[in-house]
């Protein structure tokens, strides 16, 4: 029942409720080698247990271990997709498939200036803490001097180390 | 006697023991029921059961199962359902 080439459909896991093909038998017992392909159905190519797949009627001819390309390929010339009546299209394809209308867009054109303009709010209000930090500094560094002209030299070489 | 707001039976009563040795009622929100399967009504599993704050600060994913039917049919179900779509469909 699950000979190379049987389209399957997976009923358990992440993936249940999409279409695979079986590809190959696999050494450990109960398991068989499974892929999508992914680029049509989103299935991985992996080991699964033929108990967590439900065959279907239909049968693709294939060879052993074919690559992705070729069981795509195979899928269009036996129109699987159609016959069996089942939707599975990819991730990226829904995405395109979602019709940006204007309003969206431009909601979307609005919140990026948004975040620019606040970006250069930011921008400033850090521009200024520096400055005032700045300021602040050298104010402190002049009362200090002044302060400390009277003593002795030891501290001077203290500060133009530190400086 | 407590206050009106606090004689619903929907609040629990706990009897606390304080550190000054007096022994007082507090009163506390009931834990919520444990969700079900939509069909055979067994409880789900990697469903939390958490009240308001606790399921908001939950991502999605960690809510429910990642698999169809997830959070809404038990694993034996949903199963059982996507074979009958597949046979229906076939047909």
């Amino acid at each position: 029942m699950f000979e190379i080439g049987r389209i399957c459909m997976k009923t358990a896991g992440r993936e249940a409720g999409r279409l695979c093909v079986v590809i190959a038998k696999e050494k450990e017992k109960d398991f068989v080698l499974i892929t999508g392909p992914k680029a049509v159905t989103r299935v991985k190519r992996r080991k699964c247990n033929f108990r967590h797949l439900e065959p279907t009627p239909l049968k693709i001819e294939i060879k052993e271990n074919a690559t992705d390309e070729e069981i795509a390929a195979a899928y269009e010339k036996f129109d699987v997709l159609k016959k069996l009546n089942v939707r599975t299209i990819t991730a990226g394809e829904a995405k395109e498939a979602k019709p940006k209308t204007e309003e969206a867009e431009e909601r979307r054109e609005e919140k990026k200036e948004e975040h620019k303009k606040e970006e250069k709010r930011e921008e400033k209000h850090e521009h200024k803490a520096e400055h005032e930090k700045h300021e602040h500094k050298e104010a402190k560094e002049h009362e200090h001097k002044e302060h400390k002209e009277a003593k002795p030299k030891k501290t001077r070489a203290k500060k133009e180390k530190k400086e | 006697m407590p206050r009106r707001s606090q004689r619903s039976r929907s609040l629990r009563r706990l009897r606390i023991k304080t550190p000054g040795g007096r022994s007082v009622t507090h009163f506390s929100r009931r834990k919520n029921a444990a969700a079900k399967c939509a069909v055979c009504k067994k409880p789900l599993h990697g469903v939390p059961i958490a009240r308001d704050a606790g399921m908001a600060k939950l991502s999605k994913s960690e809510k429910r199962p990642e698999r169809p039917f997830g959070g809404n049919l038990c694993s034996s179900c949903s199963r059982r359902e996507i074979k009958r779509r597949l046979i229906e469909s076939a047909q």
